[in-house]
Parts: structure tokens; C-alpha cells; sequence
């Protein structure tokens, strides 16, 4: 008996694995390695008179993208970042709080309610946003007729606007694991505490917070580092005013026909998500509930 | 004393909902303006001022046979490469849970990169290896990747539920006579559905609404937001608004139907 | 029980994408369509061409057309590069782009024995110094890079770029996504030509250009009018037709033609190298070059157009019109843009990125 168990298993392991875990290898080797390893060789690459790649070393695309004017850029892509991930911290914990701590006949229902906008389809409804924001639009419509103010407001084209958009599009990614960290947290454990006397504002930030703490790190993480990249958003809500790395990677890529260029900015962003993971990590996270 | 906590009670009761019922206008504030947008009478560009009511658009819409391909494509994509996804996902995580190899902890590392790298680098490294190998851009670099950006969503789900799963269940059952496959369908699988469906619908979400990477993928086949995304450029059509209305009405029914129990009255059972 | 419902549920989501992805009819994917009818892949400018010009092709020839749009140059030129050879079978390029392209070789020469309707267009059109003899292009439409003016709410006399500069002007200017057109109006605001390459030269545009910075609100080469017509911006640095439309729309609008002389375009429809449709494409041309089909693409967008029998079909209210058909002394002043060494490219590109950031 032991025998045969011990044969079963050596005779057959390698082909089950194979089978199993052969198509996901496949996958991620030549889909995600290859491309990423590729796009790291093009970034030392330069272009010839007509725009094609020359495959020779070279620093050059690094040279210029340390320069002054990309790290100012950087910089604003950076700040636009940590404003988005803040408030989306400061709106949605309260806010994922008490849907947990909900009435449990409500709870699914405000849940499903944050999801439903996002079967819609996110260019379109920042676009809704355009059309509310702009000089004619309703927010101006309405202000100018309970004569709030004279003159239409400038909301559109600016760094706030692309915020707003920012915040708008990736709020959910910070709700939704904000929710299941404070769920878990054993609501007795709440009531035992205020009951003990402690103030409501000491059990929270002693208690609530370091519990949930999981929820925070995903959440943050989820926001900041897309939002480095969602070149749409700046476009349509921005003007074009705010840019973020996504768009100088967007734009090399296409109008400024320098692909190592626009490889060397993918690398940086690269760079910059590693940085944050670790920071993650060091802090405690999950990598795990990232994919949740 | 009691009075004065119950008054705190209502108090903070009544801030609650009046912040919630702020947040909620805030995610559907856009949404009302596609709806109310989906039912204006004009036909000038950028069908923005406000020309009167019809649901004309909501016929019309269906003579746009540009726009009908596009969610057709996108319904396409998103249903093959769910189904892909899923099922590579669910048999790469079982296996990398039952099996030691060698390069496995690579396959691991490999995994939170579509997970949490920006979309659009992801979008023009798969660009950039499909036009250095001469791949046509279309259909089948599409489901490609997006099969690759909804493999590790569905092996993370799948995951979750195996990390209390028992490995000596299997061995029991081979002990009894069934062979592997029988074994991987009968026990294995029953235990991880749950996980293998939430996998298999944010894969089906993260498809439907991509637009960065397919927007680097594409070729000369439109997704849906590929397309909604043309037709920002030079103003929204009211038709684009009135597809939309679809789309959210029919979640919408799908969510209340599901919710709402019709659909699973076995739960008595 | 929780997971045969979460089964149910797939199992319905699945069901109903299947049965909405019935509904469409048209792919519109590369080769045949659903129908089996030959598709020729059209990639033009954004609002460049009425779906109905398509649609009646389509009901002549049987000749299905898949378009998709770009909003500058170097964006076809980096699509066409990246794609596998012959996926385009009809591009709409400008003139420089004409001759960088047909330089390189991305071009097939066309057959001049299937375009019997190139009689249209004016002489004064054909052969270009950028392709000789039409080898490679025939001429689609042009006009002029111009300033559009809502005389109501702006109180500053605009008479040229320069006076765009105009620190009253902050925060009201919808200006072109381009470049080219971006630098190029700044160079000619002071004197100098669009296609600068001296480095000194270009540093002291650079300053000029970007004290343009704060008066533009917003950049867009797609649709301007959107912008202009919806009140968010009240001048427009952008295409002749875009303002024609716009004055269309809000008669408060009027068009300036700097007086420093202005950007010039022509663009031309050409078939790109390897095209797998190359009759289907000329047919195509052919066709757009009717005086009939022509003429319904300048109702829909009033460029200049160079098809003179077009012309006369569309009557005095067209050619009169000096926003729709910008007069010859204005075209006489203009200047067009040329290509220029990558070296100079990274210089125009590093003064676009510093003005954007």
C-alpha cells in the first residue's frame, strides 16, 4: 500500500504539473517577461532619421529624461497621485465604515450600489463630469440661476479637475478592501471598548485603525500607482494642462514616434511601482489581497 | 445620561446617512447626465445644449451598426478570454499548490505584475513584442491581453479558497479507486467554485472596461470604449448615451435579480 | 448552496453577453465582414469624413469601409510603423508627411489610368513640391491654421498670432494638439519661419512660447469647436473648417486670418506599401474625387477644397464664404510646414513638453 502510493506519485507528478501549470507559465513568461525585458533592452535603444529603433546602447534616453523639465512632471504626476490617494482615504473610510457597520437588510445593497457605477463605462462617465463642469454646463447653469455667482465658474481644464477625475474613477479600489478589513472587525470588540469608557476618538484610532491597517495599505496602493498612468483622464478632465507619466509615455508612443524614449519612461515608472510595493511590504501588506 | 446617548445615537445616525447620500451623488452623478443626455432631441455637434426630449436615439441607436460591432467585439473579448482566464487560472493555481517544481517562485513573482504595474506600461510592452514579432493587431491580441491581466485575479481568488484546502481529501479519493481527473473534478473543484467565480467575474468586469491596454492592442478592431472613446473627440453622441442607459439598466436588473433571490431558490435546500 | 448560486449567476452573465453580442451585425474586423464583403481599412483625420460618404460607397461598390481617425501626423505615421504592413489601405497624410513617407518608402505609387475623376481638381493643386507629378498623393483638402474670436466676450483686437500672447487673454484659448502648429505659431509671431532649426533661434522662441502657457486653457486638434461652441474657451487656435462650423453654430464667432501669414496644410489621400486592397483603395479615391461625393464631404466639413468642379456644385455661398474657402491672398502669405533632422525634433519635442507640463 505505501509502495504503490509512493509510485503513484513519482510515476505521475511531472505530467500533472505540466499540464497544469504549463498554460499560466506560458502565459506570464512570454506575455508579461518577455515584453517587460524587451521594452528594459529598447529603453538603451536610439532612433534612426526615420523614427525606427537602432539597436545600439545608449544612456541618452536617460540623460534626457533627468532633466529639470520631466521632473517637474514627474513631480505634478507624483502630487496628483498622493492628493488622489488621500482624499480617496479621507472619503472612503468613513464612508466604507459605515456601510459595514450597516444594517445587515441594507449592507448588500449600499455594497452593489458603489459597484453598479463601474459597469458603466469609465470614459463616459468622465465625460458626464465634463458636461456638468463646463461654462454652460449644469453646476454653472444652476449656480447662475440662484445667482450663486455672475459670471460662469472655471472648473474644467485644471489640476483640481484632473484630481477630481483621478479620485472619481479609482475610489472604488479603495472602498472595496476598506470594507472587508473593517467588516472583519469583531463589533463587540467596538462596543466593549466605549463601554470601558474610552473615548470614541481614541477606540478608533487605537483600535479601528491598526486592525484595518491591511485594508489601507491595498487601498492607497491600488490608487496611487494607477493613477500614474491613466493618461485619459488628464486628457479629457485636464486639457491637457495637468499631465501625468502616462501621458509622456502615451505620447511617445504615438505623436513623438520615440519609442525608446517613451521605453525609458516605463521604466521609470516601473522603478517608482517597485519603490511603493516595497514600502507596502515593509508596511505590512499583503500582496496577496491586492487581487481581490 | 440615557436620553443624551440615545439623542447622540439619531445624531450621528442622521450625519451617516447624509454623508453616505453625498457619496452616492457623487458615483452617480455622472451617470444621471448620460441618462439625461441619452434623451435629447439634438443632432448638432457637440450635442451638448439641451434641445428638447426624444428617445429617438434609443431607435436609432440600433441603425448604428459601428457602435452595435463595437459592444459587439467587447461582449466577444470579454466573454472568450473570462473563460480562458478562468480556466488557466484555476488549473495554475491548484497545480502551483499542489506541485514543487523548479521556476515556481519566478511564476509567483510574474504574477502581481499585471497586478499592480501601471496598465499602460503593460499596454505598450505587449504593443511593442506584437509589432517586433509581426503579430496583426486585432481580435486575437486582444483576448491575449486581456487574458493576460485576468490570469492573476483569478488565480489570487482560486488561491484564497485553497489555502484551507486539504490535500489528503485527494489522496483519499485516488486511494478509492478514482484517478486523477475524476479526482480534480469531483472533489478538487466543488470546493474552489466559489473562488474560481469570483475570479471569473472581476475577470469579465476588468474586460468589459478596459481601454488602456486595448487601446495599444487593437489594430483595427474596435472595443466599446475604444469607440466611446472616438466619439469624445469630437462630442458624444446621444446614441453612445442611450447604449450606455442599456448597459446600466440591464445591470441594474441583473444586480436586483440576483440579489433579490430569484435566482437562487435552492437556498433552502 | 452558496456555490451553486454563485454558479447561476456566472452561468446568467454569460448567457446575456451572448445573447447582446448577437445583436451587432458588423465587426468590422480586418478582411471580409460578416457578410462576406471585401473591407477596406480608411484611416483619416478625426471629423474629416461624414459616415455617409462611406455608406454610399459602400452601396455603389459593395466595398465596405472600417475608418478610424488620428489627430495628427505623427500619430498615423507611428500607427502605420507599428501595425504589420498592409493593414491601411487609404491614409490621409499632409504635405510634409507625403514627402517624408514617400521618401522612406512607406508609399505605393498610384495608378494614374484608375483615378480618371483627378481631372477635378484645380491645376493649381496638382503636382505639389512635395510629390512631383502626384506620384504618391492626390490632393483631399487643406486650409489654414487661423484664430477663431467670440467678438462678444472678447474685448482685445485680434489681428495675429502675436496678439494671442496677450496676457489679457489668460485662461481662454483652445489651441491645436500639434506641435508643429503650436511652435510654428509662435515662430511666425515673431518673424520667423515654421521650420526653424538653429538652435539660438529656437531658444528664443522657446521663451516666447511659453509665456503662451497660461492663456491656453485647453488643448484639442480633435474637435475645437466642442470647446468653443460649449463657452469653455472663447478664442480657437485651430483649422479653418473647425471655426467655419463653429460660426455655423454661434454667429458671435468670427475668423481671423493672421496677420503675419498663416499655417498652411494640404492634405492627400494615399495608399500606404503592402496595402492588401490596392484596387478597392484607388476605387475609393476615385470616388472621393467626384464632384458629387466631394461636395457632400465640404457640407459636412467646410475645408478648402481643391476640387474646383466641387466648387462650382457647392455655389457662390461656399466660395464666398471666407472661412470655408479662405481667400487666395491669404494662401499666398501662409507657409507650410517641412520636415526637419531628429535633432531638431528633440528640441521641438523638450519645448512641447516643457509648455505642456
Amino acid at each position: 500500500m505505501e509502495d504503490r502510493h509512493r509510485m503513484h506519485n513519482f510515476r505521475s507528478n511531472t505530467l500533472p504539473a505540466i499540464v497544469m501549470v504549463g498554460p499560466v507559465t506560458l502565459f506570464m513568461v512570454l506575455l508579461v517577461a518577455v515584453p517587460l525585458i524587451y521594452v528594459a533592452v529598447m529603453s538603451f535603444c536610439s532612433i534612426d532619421d526615420n523614427y525606427n529603433v537602432v539597436f545600439q546602447f545608449t544612456w541618452k534616453n536617460y540623460v534626457r529624461l533627468a532633466n529639470a523639465d520631466y521632473m517637474k512632471i514627474y513631480g505634478q504626476s507624483l502630487l496628483i497621485a498622493l492628493i488622489t490617494t488621500v482624499l480617496s482615504l479621507l472619503i472612503g473610510y468613513p464612508f466604507a465604515y459605515i456601510i459595514s457597520r450597516s444594517d445587515s437588510r441594507w449592507k448588500k445593497l449600499l455594497y452593489m450600489l458603489v459597484i453598479i457605477p463601474f459597469w458603466t463605462n469609465s470614459l463616459i462617465r468622465i465625460y458626464g463630469w465634463r458636461t456638468f463642469l463646463g461654462s454652460n454646463g449644469w453646476l454653472n447653469t444652476a449656480l447662475q440661476a440662484l445667482h450663486i455667482v455672475k459670471e460662469p465658474v472655471e472648473f474644467l481644464f485644471q489640476r483640481g479637475t484632473t484630481v477630481l477625475g483621478m479620485v472619481y474613477c479609482l475610489i472604488p479600489f479603495m472602498i472595496l478592501p476598506l470594507y472587508t478589513a473593517i467588516e472583519k472587525v469583531d463589533g463587540s470588540l467596538l462596543e466593549a471598548s466605549s463601554d470601558l469608557g474610552a473615548r470614541r476618538i481614541i477606540t478608533f484610532f487605537r483600535i479601528v485603525i491598526p486592525l484595518t491597517a491591511s485594508g489601507i495599505f491595498s487601498g492607497c496602493l491600488m490608487v496611487f500607482i494607477p493613477c500614474l498612468g491613466y493618461f485619459f483622464v488628464s486628457e479629457i478632465l485636464g486639457g491637457g494642462n495637468s499631465d501625468v507619466i502616462g501621458n509622456l509615455i502615451e505620447r511617445q508612443f504615438q505623436s513623438g514616434n520615440n519609442w525608446p524614449l517613451g521605453a525609458a519612461l516605463s521604466i521609470i515608472l516601473i522603478v517608482v511601482t517597485l519603490v511603493l510595493v516595497k514600502l507596502f511590504q515593509k508596511a505590512g501588506g499583503n500582496m496577496e489581497d491586492l487581487g481581490m | 445620561m440615557r436620553m443624551k446617548r440615545r439623542k447622540r445615537t439619531v445624531l450621528t445616525r442622521i450625519r451617516d446617512v447624509l454623508f453616505c447620500a453625498i457619496i452616492y451623488l457623487f458615483l452617480f452623478l455622472p451617470i444621471s447626465v448620460i441618462v439625461v443626455n441619452s434623451m435629447n432631441a439634438t443632432t448638432s455637434k457637440p450635442y451638448l445644449a439641451w434641445k428638447g426630449f426624444t428617445l429617438a436615439w434609443y431607435v436609432r441607436l440600433f441603425d448604428n451598426t459601428e457602435l452595435l460591432g463595437s459592444f459587439r467585439n467587447t461582449m466577444i473579448i470579454a466573454v472568450v478570454s473570462t473563460l480562458l482566464s478562468t480556466i488557466i487560472g484555476t488549473m495554475g493555481a491548484v497545480g502551483m499548490y499542489k506541485y514543487k517544481f523548479k521556476g515556481k517562485s519566478i511564476i509567483d513573482g510574474l504574477l502581481y505584475i499585471p497586478v499592480v504595474i501601471p496598465e499602460i506600461v503593460l499596454g505598450i510592452s505587449l504593443l511593442t513584442i506584437f509589432s517586433k514579432v509581426n503579430i496583426p493587431r486585432g481580435m486575437l491580441t486582444l483576448i491575449l491581453a486581456h487574458v493576460t491581466f485576468s490570469i492573476p485575479f483569478v488565480i489570487f481568488n482560486v488561491r484564497a479558497r485553497l489555502a484551507g484546502y486539504d490535500n489528503s481529501i485527494d489522496e483519499a479519493s485516488m486511494d478509492l479507486g478514482a484517478n486523477r481527473i475524476q479526482t480534480f473534478f469531483h472533489v478538487t473543484l466543488p470546493v474552489l467554485a466559489p473562488g474560481i467565480a469570483g475570479g471569473a467575474l472581476l475577470a469579465f468586469t476588468l474586460s468589459i472596461d478596459d481601454i488602456i491596454i486595448s487601446y495599444f492592442v487593437n489594430g483595427q478592431v474596435k472595443t466599446y470604449p475604444l469607440r466611446v472613446m472616438e466619439s469624445i473627440k469630437s462630442g458624444v453622441a446621444p446614441d453612445v448615451n442611450a447604449l450606455s442607459t442599456l448597459i446600466l439598466i440591464a445591470t441594474i436588473v441583473f444586480v436586483v435579480l440576483t440579489q433579490s433571490g430569484i435566482l437562487n431558490k435552492n437556498k433552502k435546500r | 448552496m452558496r456555490k451553486r448560486k454563485i454558479w447561476s449567476v456566472l452561468l446568467s452573465v454569460l448567457l446575456t453577453a451572448g445573447l447582446i453580442s448577437g445583436c451587432g451585425s458588423n465587426t468590422g474586423e480586418d478582411g471580409a465582414g460578416s457578410s462576406g464583403k471585401t473591407t477596406i481599412n480608411f484611416f483619416c483625420w478625426t471629423e474629416y469624413m461624414p459616415q455617409e460618404v462611406l455608406d454610399k460607397f459602400e452601396d455603389e461598390t459593395g466595398i465596405h469601409v472600417n475608418m478610424s481617425t488620428y489627430s495628427s501626423n505623427e500619430d498615423m505615421l507611428a500607427k502605420v510603423k507599428s501595425e504589420v504592413e498592409g493593414t491601411y489601405d487609404v491614409i490621409v497624410p499632409s504635405d510634409y508627411m507625403i514627402e517624408q513617407m514617400a521618401s522612406q518608402g512607406m508609399l505605393e505609387e498610384l495608378d494614374h489610368d484608375a483615378l480618371p475623376n483627378m481631372s477635378n481638381i484645380g491645376s493649381a493643386y496638382l503636382s505639389p513640391s512635395y510629390d512631383p507629378g502626384n506620384r504618391y498623393s492626390v490632393p483631399y483638402q487643406g486650409g489654414v491654421a487661423a484664430i477663431a474670436v467670440d467678438t462678444s466676450k472678447v474685448n482685445v483686437d485680434i489681428t495675429s498670432y502675436d496678439d494671442l500672447f496677450d496676457p489679457a487673454l489668460k485662461g481662454s484659448i483652445v489651441a491645436l494638439d500639434d506641435y508643429r502648429a503650436v511652435i510654428g505659431l509662435t515662430a511666425r509671431s515673431m518673424g520667423y519661419s515654421m521650420n526653424e532649426t538653429n538652435p539660438d533661434t529656437l531658444a528664443e522662441i522657446e521663451a516666447k512660447l511659453l509665456t503662451l502657457k497660461d492663456n491656453i486653457k485647453l488643448y484639442d486638434s480633435d474637435s475645437p469647436k466642442s470647446a468653443l461652441i460649449s463657452g469653455d474657451c472663447t478664442i480657437g487656435f485651430c483649422w479653418g473648417a473647425e471655426i467655419a462650423l463653429t460660426m455655423d453654430e454661434d454667429s458671435n464667432y468670427k475668423i481671423v486670418y493672421p496677420s503675419e501669414g498663416a499655417y498652411l496644410f494640404m492634405d492627400n489621400l494615399a495608399i500606404p506599401k503592402g496595402s492588401t486592397h490596392y484596387d478597392e483603395a484607388m476605387q475609393f479615391i476615385n470616388f472621393i474625387l467626384d464632384p458629387e461625393n466631394s461636395k457632400m464631404i465640404s457640407e459636412e466639413f467646410p475645408y478648402l477644397n481643391p476640387n474646383v468642379k466641387a466648387i462650382e456644385l457647392l455655389g457662390d455661398e461656399f466660395a464666398g464664404n471666407e472661412a470655408k474657402n479662405p481667400p487666395q491672398e491669404v494662401i499666398a502669405a501662409g507657409e507650410y510646414v517641412t520636415n526637419l533632422d531628429p535633432d531638431t525634433i528633440a528640441i521641438y519635442d523638450e519645448m512641447w513638453t516643457k509648455l505642456k507640463q
